[in-house]
């Protein structure tokens, strides 16, 4: 039993990982950029929702659709500023510019709101549902209702409408994209806004069981490279597969390893993805 | 090869101005201090200069293998009051192997990838080094004994002199090992590697032996000035032998200000990022925690957005306009 109940405390995470992956994916997929400081907009995005349900008191989890509005025009304005200058750069300058955003982000929390860990209280967060002698924690159940929520959403987005086509576009070719009109640079930070607005959001829907600090960032970087690695980097439909799979897998090996070791499980899945399937478990992408 | 007098005597003159530092400061000042750390940070620059730089792979983790070699020597002067010496050879020993292993799956890998790879390893390796207390000391750090007969058999000075002198051999040995190789067959299989990777292979060079063998170096080296910071600093943790920004990025980013690749350019990047930092320290540290890393995140941002390919390219820029 502990066995199935593991599975489906994996699934719950699981969910969650693929959005906060999505939008990691939809970066380097639209934008070709591999962003190091993706995890530091997750904890932007919890700060985000623990402030306003402190000082206005919206529960995070419609506290949410601030962080994704207030996490997309930061982004907006990251990619015009910084990333735009270094697309054509040497990916050493790619990469150092990322993991420099990513220090000035943590560090700026850290100023700015401290060090302490905070969390919220909300009315659910000791409620579980029983369901055939399976427990399902309702924090985890309305995280994991409300990524599918978003997960649909952008795939509204990305497949129904112009803007999404048009994203798509620049994604596949953009200089056909540039020749039928479409202004990629603004395509480029819509999508970087898109991505990191996600990662935020799905920052905001954990904060009811989990605390933020400014370094919570360090506990997801490796894992939400894990899933889109395993999905395939730049496939929207391989992070969701690949977010399923890292929440059973942790939550499994959370059977028998120590917490802090499950990271390792993780970098062990990652390295071997990387060595011998590193264009993921999907071959078809969006 | 043909070069200058002027250059060929370059090196030595920089080599005797070094040696003569010491004697123009008091022996345990500040300053001393400061240009040992210095010293030992272009020397881990330098070793991380060996792929970095002439294999052109990114290295986001090699705070792995100077925190095996911390660990390592001085575990083993605790457990078996075992010479650091000697400890150093089993670091050196130890992050090698750990460097050549590694490598084997992510030596095929490019460039994010590789990053990505390493970083992810470096991060593992302090989530290990936290987590196995019995044999680290976990997260409270592990303190160097002090031995009751320091001096040299120990690697224990009372005077920061003796260290200045360490890492100054320790630069010295890195850098030349560094100029061997990039003047060796190895050297010219690494450019041809990172020049183009596949026509590489086509004239028969074995890519992955090659990046292999320049990562046991990379690694072994870094393990070595591992052991030197623990003698030197007495006291460690996880989370600052292991760290990601305070020793990965920070040898990647002496090497890129001073030019990736060169013979100087781990020299000169620390001359500049050193100094900066501690300048940043006196400024800041009063304003609280965050703030002389957040100078740190600007920096590095500032230098990326204004020239990736370092200072040297800046100044031969500057001095070609002048020219002009």
């Amino acid at each position: 039993m502990s066995f199935l109940q593991a599975i489906l405390d994996g699934l719950m995470l699981g969910g969650v990982y693929a959005v906060i992956s999505i939008g990691l994916t939809l970066v380097f997929g639209v934008v070709s950029i591999v962003n190091f400081a993706q995890a530091e907009f997750l904890m932007l995005g919890m700060y985000v929702a623990y402030f306003v349900w402190r000082y206005l008191g919206l529960d995070p989890i419609l506290g949410s659709l601030i962080s994704f509005a207030a996490v997309f025009v930061l982004g907006f304005f990251v990619q015009q500023f910084l990333i735009r200058r270094v697309l054509k750069a040497p990916e050493v300058a790619q990469i150092f510019l990322t993991v420099g955003i990513l220090i000035c982000l943590e560090n700026l929390a850290l100023i700015f709101f401290g060090s302490e860990y905070r969390s919220v209280q909300t009315s659910y967060q000791n409620e579980a549902l029983e369901f055939l002698g399976l427990i399902i924690s309702m924090p985890y159940l309305i995280a994991f209702i409300a990524s599918g929520i978003a997960g649909g959403f952008i795939w509204w987005v990305l497949t129904k409408t112009w803007w999404g086509r048009a994203v798509r576009a620049t994604a596949q070719n953009p200089m056909a994209a540039k020749l039928m009109g479409i202004n990629t640079d603004q395509m480029y930070r819509i999508a970087f806004g898109l991505g990191v607005g996600l990662t935020a959001f799905g920052g905001a829907i954990i904060l009811p069981y989990l605390t933020v600090s400014p370094s919570v960032g360090g506990q997801f970087g490796v894992l939400m490279f894990t899933v889109v690695v395993l999905g395939g980097l730049g496939n929207v439909l391989g992070a969701v597969v690949g977010g399923i799979a890292v929440g059973v897998i942790q939550s499994l090996s959370g059977l028998f390893l120590p917490i802090q070791l499950q990271n390792i499980a993780l970098f062990i899945i990652f390295i071997a993805t990387l060595a011998f399937r590193p264009e993921g478990l999907l071959r078809k992408s969006l | 090869m043909n070069t200058q007098p002027i250059q060929k005597y370059c090196p030595l003159a920089l080599f005797i101005l070094l040696c003569s530092i010491p004697w123009l400061l008091t022996d345990q000042g500040y300053a001393i201090r400061v240009l040992t750390l210095l010293l030992l940070f272009a020397a881990m620059a330098q070793s991380w200069n060996i792929v970095g730089g002439l294999a052109n792979q990114i290295s986001l983790g090699h705070a792995a293998f100077f925190g095996i070699g911390a660990y390592a020597s001085t575990i083993l002067l605790i457990r078996f009051n075992l010479s650091p010496w000697l400890g150093i050879l089993v670091a050196m020993i130890l992050a090698g192997l750990t460097g050549g292993l590694l490598s084997l799956p992510t030596m095929k890998l490019r460039g994010h990838y590789f990053a990505l790879a390493t970083l992810a390893f470096g991060e593992v390796m302090r989530a290990i080094a936290n987590t196995w207390s019995s044999v680290t000391g976990g997260p409270v750090g592990i303190s160097v004994p002090f031995s009751p007969n320091a001096g040299l058999g120990m690697m224990q000075f009372k005077s920061t002199i003796p260290y200045y002198f360490m890492m100054l051999a320790a630069l010295t040995i890195t850098t030349f090992i560094f100029w061997k190789i990039s003047h060796s067959k190895l050297g010219y299989e690494l450019r041809a590697v990172k020049a183009n990777v596949d026509s590489a292979e086509v004239i028969g060079i074995d890519t992955t032996r090659t990046k292999i063998i320049a990562s046991v170096i990379s690694a072994a080296l870094m393990g070595a000035c591992g052991v030197l910071y623990a003698q030197f600093n007495f006291f460690f943790d996880p989370d600052s032998a292991f760290s990601l920004v305070g020793i990965s990025i920070r040898v990647a980013l002496i090497c890129i200000i001073g030019g990736i690749g060169t013979v100087f350019g781990p020299l000169i990047g620390a001359c500049f990022l050193l100094p900066l930092e501690e300048i940043f320290n006196a400024f800041l540290s009063g304003k609280g925690a965050g703030y002389s890393q957040l100078a740190y995140g600007v920096i590095l941002i500032g230098i990326i957005l204004l020239e990736p390919r370092g200072l040297t390219t800046l100044f031969k820029q500057a001095v070609q306009r002048i020219k002009a």
